[in-house]
């Protein structure tokens, strides 16, 4: 049971991958733990660069589903999304 | 006449090179403000319906509105209108750079060309001497619209086309230093003129109602602006790139032809890796414009030239499989010299990319592969080859080669970078929007997928008010004219700052989702007190109050002409569809579909007060004064 957690930039840039593979995540809630968890030495860094994001699940806001409480399943993507701006 | 406008409209005639200046017509420019609204009024009054965008009958109007040519950020656009050649519908486009102020300094609001030069030639206007000089253009067509500017004189703006424009790509635009007005083919339309380049100049100032207030309100949104956590942060520092990995997280970043929302190498072509590894020199912006939205990018054997913007990184980018920033700034630059708009270019590589996977064209054109793009972009640019057939845009490609099934245009005019199926609102924008399918008539993504406060963007709720509310405040704002970005500043600072799970950002979220959609109407259509500060500006220039229900009433109208000038050349409610891959082919894990558009589209038409097939009810045009 993996899945893969698609970080925003920072968060790529602070611990050298864009994106995690994550095991034994059942639900949202969990994919966040173990997430903050590989920022063992800063995790307070994690609290700030995640402050003003939200979370999806294969591209839909966990906000619309359950919330932290919204099942993953194996190969499902989760992802950090900031809020942004395009042309 | 009105303060903030000229007062004079310049009719150049190529035909026998003969040019007057007329009054502004007051009354136009009342009911439509003036940039994309009169010209498109101008089209519809001056043009007999059926004729051919590619022929003299066809106009090219350079339009202006009150705000050029004041220091208010953003205001230095100027907008083009015509009859599209990629569509056969309403053709317009808008771009910024420094012909605006150009034309304003010249005393011109509107420059009406017409008919066809017997002969290359270029344009130099003195607004102070109220001359026209017709010169012979030979020395500079076949050139890029970099070094076409470059040998124009430095004491003139400039509108210029590039060899794409010369050899009619339906998907050529018009330059103003290094910004286009990139869609609906308007370049094709100054190409088929044999005219390379319009030049302005003139000293005039901009009269106001109310300079002081003007100038005070100016310096505080200056500092909101520089506040703001979009226009003075992130587009700042990244660009429109800059929402690259969002559009990838929401699962809507066009990727293979559509095939995909989401591109494993997002993260390399995004505005944050730009800023990192390929940002050279000073961010740029167009003049009095303090978001700097502009990157300046070192291309190999060209040197330091604009950089890509979103569409650019999307369609070029993840939509054809390649994740290495400098080739897409390489073939941004390339299309920009030979003067194409990159997202139709984008669209057409990436089609025809799956006609050859499907083994329905035979041509060494491979998603992920960069090999032959640089060549096939020159080949498109100069009409030669297999670039010649992709010179024409996807819908005729296809009708050619077969495909429309993943044909990703709407009216001939290609998808832009957020896919719907993902953004129901936007879906429903692209469909209905009269120029095609764009994202800059209205940017309904932002109020649903991906800006700081979004609903729920896969159900049905206000997905037929939105787009409405966006287009007619894009149609207001591309006649003043404004840069579409600014109402990105609508939404307030502190709505950025909230945490998406939190129980205050989760409420405001569901309020604003379950509002019924004539209260949101409702509020947006109120006549008050200028609020925001373009109503302000608008208020503090011409003397005339704007308020957002004034904005709403006057965008409706210039959408209604918009829609009349359509259906006149022959297009109908059947036109207002998306590409079937979007209609019923799903991206998201559990969808069965693709976008319901055929659920939203009737509450769309009620609520803009036209009929079952899609034509403006008589009620409707007398109530928002539209004369037919």
């Amino acid at each position: 049971m993996s899945v893969e957690v698609q970080l925003t930039y920072a968060m790529a840039k602070e611990l050298g991958a864009q994106r995690l593979e994550i095991e034994g995540a059942k639900t949202v809630a969990d994919v966040l733990r173990l997430t903050r968890a590989r920022f063992a030495e800063t995790p307070t860094r994690y609290d700030e660069l995640t402050r003003v994001t939200a979370v999806a699940v294969n591209g839909v806001l966990v906000n619309y589903k359950r919330g932290a409480k919204t099942p993953v399943r194996d190969g499902d993507t989760v992802a950090f999304v900031k809020a942004a701006a395009g042309g | 006449m009105i303060k903030g406008y000229a007062g004079r409209v310049l009719e150049v005639d190529l035909g026998s090179r003969t040019f007057f200046f007329a009054p502004l017509d007051e009354e136009i420019a009342r009911l439509y403000i003036g940039g994309k609204g009169y010209g498109t009024r101008l089209l519809y009054d001056r043009t007999p319906a059926g004729i051919d965008p590619l022929g003299p009958e066809n106009l090219l109007i350079f339009a202006t509105g009150p705000l050029n040519g004041s220091v208010a950020p953003q205001s230095n656009r100027f907008a083009v209108i015509c009859k599209s050649p990629l569509t056969g519908g309403i053709g317009n486009a808008t771009c910024g750079g420094s012909f605006a102020l150009g034309m304003k300094k010249a005393g011109i609001d509107i420059l009406i060309v017409k008919s066809r030069a017997d002969r290359r030639v270029r344009l130099e206007i003195d607004g102070d001497r109220d001359v026209v000089e017709f010169l012979d253009a030979d020395d500079l067509w076949g050139k890029g619209t970099y070094a076409t500017q470059k040998l124009l004189s430095r004491k003139y703006q400039h509108a210029v086309i590039g060899p794409a424009g010369e050899n009619l790509v339906l998907f050529a635009g018009i330059v103003s230093n290094e910004r286009i007005a990139g869609r609906t083919g308007v370049g094709a339309v100054m190409g088929s003129k044999l005219l390379k380049a319009v030049s302005v100049r003139g000293s005039r100032k901009l009269d106001m109602e109310d300079p002081e207030k003007f100038k005070a309100y100016t310096k505080e949104v200056r500092k909101l602006f520089e506040d703001h956590p979009v226009l003075g942060e992130s587009m700042k520092r990244f660009g429109t790139g800059g929402i690259v990995n969002t559009t990838n997280g929401r699962n809507i970043l066009p990727t293979r032809n559509f095939q995909k929302g989401h591109f494993d190498q997002a993260m390399d072509i995004s505005g944050e890796f730009l800023e990192d590894h390929e940002l050279k020199g000073v961010k740029t912006s167009c003049i009095h414009c303090p978001v700097t939205c502009g990157r300046d990018v070192e291309v190999e054997g060209v040197g330091v030239v604009k950089g890509p913007e979103y569409e650019t990184l999307a369609l070029l980018g993840s939509n054809l499989e390649i994740g290495d920033i400098k080739k897409v700034s390489e073939w941004n630059y390339h299309a920009d010299d030979l003067g194409m708009d990159t997202i139709s270019l984008g669209a057409t590589l990436s089609f025809a990319m799956e006609l050859v996977e499907r083994g329905m064209l035979d041509a060494k054109l491979h998603f992920g592969e960069q090999a032959g793009v640089t060549e096939l972009i020159q080949d498109i640019g100069h009409r030669r080859g297999l670039g010649a057939e992709l010179a024409d845009g996807t819908k005729r490609l296809a009708a050619k080669y077969g495909g429309s099934e993943f044909a990703m245009h709407v009216k001939g005019l290609e998808l832009s970078a957020y896919d719907p199926r993902g953004s129901f609102a936007q879906g429903v924008e692209y469909a209905t929007t009269n120029r095609g399918g764009c994202h800059v008539q209205g940017a309904s993504m932002y109020m649903e997928s991906v800006g700081p406060l979004t609903i729920n963007p896969q159900n049905l709720k206000l997905k037929a008010d939105i787009p409405i509310m966006q287009q007619n405040i894009a149609c207001a704002i591309n006649s003043m004219v404004l840069c579409i970005f600014t109402t990105y500043g609508m939404i307030p600072k502190q709505i950025h700052e909230m945490n998406p799970s939190s129980f205050t950002y989760r409420a405001l979220a569901f309020a604003f989702e379950n509002m019924p959609g004539a209260l949101l109407r409702g509020a947006m259509n109120f006549k008050g007190k200028p609020m925001l500060w373009f109503e302000k500006w608008l208020t503090y220039i011409t003397g005339t109050t704007f308020s957002s229900g004034h904005l709403q009433e006057i965008g409706a109208r210039i959408f209604n002409l918009e829609r009349i000038y359509n259906l006149r050349e022959g297009l109908t409610g059947a036109d207002d569809t998306l590409p079937p891959r979007i209609l019923y082919e799903s991206t998201f894990p559990g969808m069965d579909s693709g976008h319901p558009l055929h659920l939203l589209l009737p509450r769309y038409y009620k609520k803009r007060g036209w009929s079952a097939d899609g034509v403006p009810l008589r009620r409707t045009l007398e109530k928002l004064q539209v004369r037919v």
